[in-house]
């Protein structure tokens, strides 16, 4: 690695780094973004708008500026504006995956990150972001109307989790080789004072990986399903169980999926409750004194990530009610606290490296310079003061996300119900063959969704006001008098046939 | 003289004309070309392109063999669902879509609305027939359906497995025809495929 062999030559890009791309050194994401979920919290969704486009100025807008966006514009029941703001985020989501499959593999390389910090880095998203975006893309058209563009975002979720698997792959197997090759063994629970526990749990540890979700797929499913595309809905829901087994409403989906249709009668609506509650947990900075083995250096401090969950502090409700008389239980499906939990957990071997040769780097040039004296000496001790204001870690993440998704669901008939959640009710108009009813809980405040009109399953009735082919066609009696007669005979027509 | 003429004006304008189509401009960015659409894919191990155009083809042909479709002229015959048994999104669909279309192309069978456009049949008899915009003795009659004779079923199945390195995938494609009064299996058939990927290989 070069930057071991002529460490003089670090100093001067170090301190121009710094200087070039100072506000994203300094900015505390974490701050900005914990007045924007309170201000959501608390009702305020204009003021939290006016914040967020007041943090980011300069035009040049990044992924997150879209995420947090399209998330706020959807509270304000914006559908269209959110899928806007979600389709220019989709943008830069394909952009990476782009780049991605060329650079797969290529894990380390990024200056900036490995002489600054990773904050410097351009944002391109965890892995669970990129594909919660393309559900949640799903949710806009579904809440606007729009099935078949919520199908497209759905496929698109099944491509980006295989692009994610694949790169993943590569950069997990680079990785590994470039750790060796430098003899860095150090894993995060070898952070003396980093808490382990977070990211070392049972539920975090089980799940199959930090980007695929139950309800991505038990969405896929009911979003299938309902375009009466059975073949595509049962993966869904398979997958769906495969990634939180022992949920009855999962495995109810894949089981009576078959007898569904034939059990809705024409006038009721298959509905599918989705609550969302909390906000995505929030990213810190800990710097934590690591020993560097490389070049013999001794403990340097390094900053690390730490999550902390659901900043908001909402209540998850265990019950949707129906007309004050059917109670539903919500099963939790989904959980971005866990996912971001095992996303960091998995990112943490990558963030070791790279804060290892980063502190490395540094202190190499910072000791040339020390060791040169005179004027090269103070520049020294100004790389030093840089080195400390600067070592941060990266604190961005979607924060407006929710922390948890609950599901329920229940067959119908079309028309107005009350619903309620929590001790917030809600009169919602439900039509067609199924509908999804979305609701937010954040803070003190309840977001609910209209559902627009679901899609129409088909009912195999012909409307009664029409009368059977023989007797409307009346010129054709009167020609045929002999063939009218027979036709007479004949019952009406009830029903068509497939 | 006036037919000689007739004659080599239309021979300057069909030159004209393959003149002008073999110069169309190409507007490229050098970063895209057209692959042939028949070529075998093997990028991943996951169900692909070559997979849904052997399977199709493999399944009309021999479907077209059964003795079941020449006892009756041009017999009707629709799509019922193919089962996806797998964890990964196939579009069963478009694997019965292109197994319809070869078949639709022999001219030996006739195919009924599957139940996927049944609801689009319903719609365009009722707009013909409620909403008063068209001639009664022009507009096509509710009740003259056909029921199909027979139906196409299926299932696709897979087994994963991973051992290290190696990911093998099998899939099992069956599709059989049966008789819709009788309810007799009269054609049955089955395609394997069988594809294994090395980590290495990416």
């Amino acid at each position: 690695m070069p930057l071991f062999t002529r460490p003089t030559s670090l100093a001067l890009p170090v301190l121009l780094t710094i200087i070039l791309s100072g506000c994203s050194v300094m900015r505390s994401y974490d701050n900005e973004l914990k007045q924007t979920v309170d201000l959501v919290g608390q009702g305020q969704i204009d003021q939290a708008l006016t914040q967020h486009e007041a943090n980011n100025t300069g035009g040049d807008f990044d992924l997150l500026y879209y995420l947090e966006k399209g998330e706020l514009l959807r509270l304000k029941s914006q559908y269209k504006d959110s899928a806007g703001a979600w389709l220019l985020a989709d943008q830069k989501v394909n952009e990476w995956e782009n780049e991605a499959k060329v650079r797969a593999g290529a894990i380390l390389e990024n200056v900036g990150a490995v002489l600054l910090n990773d904050k410097t880095r351009r944002y391109d998203g965890h892995d669970y972001e990129k594909v919660m975006l393309s559900t949640r893309l799903a949710l806009d058209h579904l809440s606007a109307g729009d099935w078949n563009a919520a199908r497209t975002e759905i496929k698109k979720t099944h491509e980006r989790e295989a692009i994610i698997a694949e790169i993943n792959a590569k950069d997990t197997e680079a990785l590994e080789k470039e750790s060796k090759e430098k003899g860095i063994t150090t894993t995060f629970k070898d952070l003396n004072g980093y808490p382990v526990e977070t990211l070392n749990s049972a539920e975090v540890t089980t799940l199959k990986n930090g980007y695929q979700s139950a309800f991505s797929h038990y969405l896929a499913g009911f979003v299938y399903e309902a375009l009466n595309e059975q073949g595509l809905a049962s993966p869904g829901y398979r997958q769906a169980i495969e990634l939180q087994p022992n949920i009855k409403i999962l495995e109810d989906g894949l089981a009576t999926l078959e007898s569904r249709p034939s059990l809705r009668k024409p006038n009721e609506t298959d509905v599918l409750f989705v609550v969302e509650s909390g906000a995505a947990p929030a990213l810190s900075s800990v710097t934590i004194p690591v020993p560097v083995i490389v070049s013999n250096l001794g403990v340097i401090p390094i900053s690390f990530p730490v999550l902390h969950s659901d900043p908001s502090h909402t209540l998850q409700p265990s019950t949707v009610g129906i007309d004050g008389k059917d109670t539903l239980p919500l099963a939790g499906v989904t959980s971005l606290d866990t996912m971001s939990k095992r996303a960091l957990r998995d990112d943490m071997p990558g963030i070791i490296v790279r804060g290892i040769l980063r502190a490395s780097a540094k202190a190499m040039s910072q000791k040339v310079l020390m060791d040169q004296g005179g004027g090269a000496a103070i520049a020294g001790i100004a790389l030093n003061i840089a080195n400390v204001i600067t070592e941060s870690a990266d604190e961005r993440t979607w924060r407006t996300l929710p922390a948890t998704i609950s599901i329920a669901r229940m067959t119908m008939p079309s028309g107005k119900h009350d619903v309620t959640i929590g001790s917030s009710k809600q009169a919602i108009d439900i039509q067609g063959s199924h509908a999804i009813v979305v609701t937010r809980l954040l803070g003190n405040q309840v977001y609910w969704s209209q559902p627009v009109f679901g899609p129409q399953m088909p009912v195999y009735t012909v409307p009664s006001a029409i009368e059977p082919a023989e007797n409307i066609d009346g010129s054709a009696i009167k020609k045929s008098p002999a063939k009218s007669k027979k036709k007479k005979a004949k019952k009406p027509v009830q029903q068509a046939q497939g | 003289m006036y037919k000689s003429n007739n004659a080599l004006k239309a021979t300057a304008i069909a030159l004209l004309l393959s003149g002008c189509a073999t110069q169309s401009p190409t507007l490229s960015s050098g970063n895209v070309e057209y692959g042939d659409s028949k070529a075998v894919e093997t990028l991943t191990n996951e169900f692909g392109s070559t997979d849904l155009q052997t399977i199709a083809e493999s399944m009309a042909n021999s479907l077209l063999q059964s003795p079941a479709l020449f006892e009756k002229k041009r017999p009707l015959v629709t799509v019922a669902e193919v089962k996806n048994k797998t964890s990964e999104y196939i579009d069963t669909k478009s694997i019965t879509d292109s197994i319809r279309t070869k078949i639709v192309k022999s001219g030996m069978v006739r195919f009924a609305v599957d139940t996927s456009a049944i609801q689009t049949q319903v719609d365009e008899l009722t707009r013909q027939n409620q909403t008063g915009l068209y001639k009664k003795s022009k507009s096509k009659k509710m009740g003259n359906m056909e029921g199909a004779d027979f139906r196409i079923e299926g299932t696709i199945t897979s087994i994963v497995k991973r051992a290290g390195d190696v990911k093998d995938v099998y899939y099992k494609f069956s599709l059989q025809l049966v008789d819709n009064e009788s309810g007799t299996m009269e054609w049955a058939d089955e395609k394997e495929i069988r594809k294994t990927s090395n980590k290495s290989m990416f």
